[in-house]
């Protein structure tokens, strides 16, 4: 195959050219490819979706990691569920942080992008404030007696093998492993798109959260527009952290960031009308 | 498919050699895959209808030189199970230019067809369309209609399809419900003898797509045409370009912007394979010889009970003719390929070749008495 077809809509679809095939495997109905594309670097495909590209990764990382541990500001724990690739680690190891725990599921997954991806995880596996486990995460949220400030659920998309992490049994476990005033935040697609997807997280996470919400960033090669993030904490204030609050702990940090900054990081909470109004129309 | 079954006795001393040479590397029974023939096929077929996008009917015969073949020539693929998919998969081939058709599916098939890549997916009621609402983000449906067609050997309107009063109803229902409906499908049988009912399909079709156009604000444009593109096994030599002129005359009727496909399966495959199985054993009856074969009615000839065919067989002996039959290898008395033919005397060891032997037989073959299967062995393509 010379060229990527993506299959997640039947009506449309973006097509890659692929320049060089680095990595093809086909197991247990999987279907992984990392390859070569002359605009974006190297790109990770599953299952005919789009994973990560090493040009737009960044947008992604960024907002995942930086909004809820710079809207929290006293960071110490981090829980990533996912992100096998190594870059959400590789963000959140940016802050002061005492220890992430990640949950992976498929220890070749890390290993394959360790070896083929090596731009993304940056050498961030072999921090010694990394605790790695091998594990479903929906086990480990259900067992695990430790409590984190933040949760990143760097999940795949909800057809496929990270279907329970859009659950609504996840998202109580989950609340149940953060720490008082701990804020979740979840990959939830491409809203312009994928309306349900949208809809049933709200209603599903909605619950188990004083505040639950979205927050957005483009992710070019999520076609389709605005990427939304899902946002659940017991602390409201989070959501609105003031600017120079923000600027404040984005200095300290010394973060280097090629999307996110404080003035984006509040902007992104306003969603777009049709967004607000999908949600407004669910019941 | 009647009577009429032919029977060739004798074969030129290089073709002859060609299986001869077969048997001696890998033994009988024997399925021989020529890919040539299989590309001569597709490009007949392809250019008998002038854009309408083939689908290999993975189901006519599931097998991975096949599919790498009609993958090679840009065909896509109508799969209508999980395990076909698998078949697919494990050959890297995208489920993007792959249609799912069988319009009954449990929850878990739709999922693995997504993951496969697959996002086109058939109905025919509203039971089926209801199981489709959690991915309606994700795909496009086509509403399979009933149609019979008086000429077809084997009947695919019975079991599915919705009538053509029903299709305005369920068009709506799909709108609600928030489902995208792109347009119609109909299977008029298979090994039709003409494209009568094709032609008449395609006419009911676009009146109904056109008028429920009308209605709605999103229209339909797909029109998928099935199968039922007829193999030779007469050996009349079928003109298929001659076979195709009704239905492309139908065809050119519709709107340039609509999309056109179909799932040939037989067309394709059929002349494609052929059997080799080897005489095992003789008996004198009632003056009648009776030859024991390694493959029969269980094996690659399961096509002569479920898809009612009977294959050109051919002798590479020849002389002075005898009543014979043609017995498979299993201990049911059912197993018997050719009752009453008129035979040279044959020995053991001597070869009985099967034509047209591609579609619907290695398909249905059973696992009754334990018996080996007839290897698929791929003859290379003279590049
Ligand atoms: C839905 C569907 N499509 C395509 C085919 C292939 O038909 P044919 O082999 O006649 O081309 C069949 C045959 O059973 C079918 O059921």
């Amino acid at each position: 195959m010379k060229h990527f077809k993506e299959t997640l809509y039947d009506s449309l679809y973006q097509e890659f050219r692929i320049d060089k095939l680095y990595f093809e495997s086909r197991t247990d109905h999987q279907h992984l490819m990392i390859f070569h594309n002359a605009r974006l670097g190297r790109v990770m495909t599953l299952d005919g979706i789009v994973q990560t590209t090493e040009a737009d990764e960044f947008i992604y990382h960024e907002m995942m990691s930086h909004v809820p541990l710079l809207a929290h500001g006293q960071v110490r724990h981090v829980l990533i569920i996912g992100g096998g690739d190594g870059a959400m680690l590789r963000e959140v190891l940016h802050h002061p942080v005492a220890q992430v725990t990640q949950v992976e599921i498929d220890q070749a997954v890390i290993e394959m992008a360790r070896q083929y991806l090596p731009n993304h995880s940056a050498g961030a596996y072999d921090d010694p404030r990394l605790q790695l486990i091998i594990a479903d995460g929906m086990n480990f949220v259900r067992d695990t007696d430790d409590r984190f400030d933040v949760i990143i659920c760097d999940s795949t998309d909800p057809i496929g093998p990270g279907e329970v992490l859009f659950s609504e049994d996840f998202y109580a476990q989950a609340k149940r492993c953060l720490a008082p005033g701990g804020i979740l935040v979840t990959q939830n697609g491409v809203p312009f798109l994928q309306p349900d997807e949208l809809n049933t997280t709200a209603q599903r996470m909605g619950p188990h959260f004083i505040d639950s919400s979205f927050y957005c960033a483009p992710v070019p090669t999520y076609y389709g527009g605005h990427m939304a993030f899902g946002w659940g904490t017991d602390n409201r204030t989070l959501r609105h952290v003031e600017l120079p609050v923000l600027q404040a702990r984005f200095e300290k940090s010394g973060l280097q960031t090629r999307y996110y900054n404080p003035a984006i990081h509040q902007a992104a909470f306003a969603l777009p009308q049709y967004m607000l109004e999908s949600l407004a129309g669910r019941d | 498919m009647g009577s009429g079954r032919r029977i060739m006795i004798g074969a030129a001393p290089d073709e002859a050699d060609v299986w001869q040479a077969l048997v001696a590397e890998h033994g009988t029974p024997l399925l021989v895959f020529d890919p040539a023939v299989l590309e001569r096929q597709y490009h007949r077929l392809s250019n008998a209808l002038p854009g309408v996008e083939l689908h290999y009917a993975v189901k006519a015969h599931p097998n991975e030189h096949i599919v790498r073949t009609l993958d090679a020539l840009g065909c896509g693929f109508d799969v209508a199970s999980a395990g076909e998919m698998d078949l697919l998969m494990d050959l890297k081939i995208s489920g993007r230019r792959t249609i799912h058709t069988h319009p009954i599916k449990k929850d878990r098939e739709i999922r693995d067809a997504l993951r496969f890549g697959a996002t086109t997916f058939v109905v025919d009621n509203l039971d089926e369309l209801a199981k489709l609402v959690p991915y309606r983000e994700r795909i496009g449906i086509l509403l399979r209609i009933s149609f019979r067609s008086e000429s077809a050997t084997v009947d695919l309107s019975r079991k599915f399809g919705c009538a053509i009063g029903e299709v305005a109803g369920i068009v709506a229902a799909a709108g609600k419900l928030g489902l995208h409906i792109k347009g119609l499908s109909f299977h008029a049988g298979s090994q039709c003898e003409h494209a009568g009912q094709h032609v008449e399909a395609i006419a009911r079709c676009r009146q109904l797509m056109v008028d429920i156009g009308k209605s709605t604000s999103v229209p339909l444009s797909t029109l998928d045409i099935g199968g039922g593109f007829p193999a030779d096994y007469r050996l009349t030599g079928i003109d298929i370009d001659a076979w195709c002129g009704p239905l492309r005359k139908a065809l050119a009727d519709l709107p340039g912007d609509w999309h056109l496909l179909a799932e040939p399966g037989r067309y394709l495959v059929a002349p494609s394979v052929t059997s080799i199985t080897t005489v095992t054993g003789k008996s004198e009856r009632h003056g009648v010889t009776w030859y024991y074969l390694d493959d029969g009615i269980y094996g690659s000839y399961s096509g002569q009970i479920f898809d009612h065919t009977v294959y050109p067989l051919q002798i590479l002996k020849t002389g002075e003719t005898r009543r014979s039959i043609l017995a498979g290898p299993t201990c049911d008395s059912i197993d018997i390929i050719a009752e009453d033919v008129q035979l040279p005397e044959l020995g053991i060891g001597d070869l009985v070749i099967g034509h047209q032997m591609g579609a619907y037989t290695a398909a249905t073959k059973t696992r009754f008495n334990s018996l080996p299967d007839a290897r698929l062995v791929c003859r290379e393509s003279p590049s």
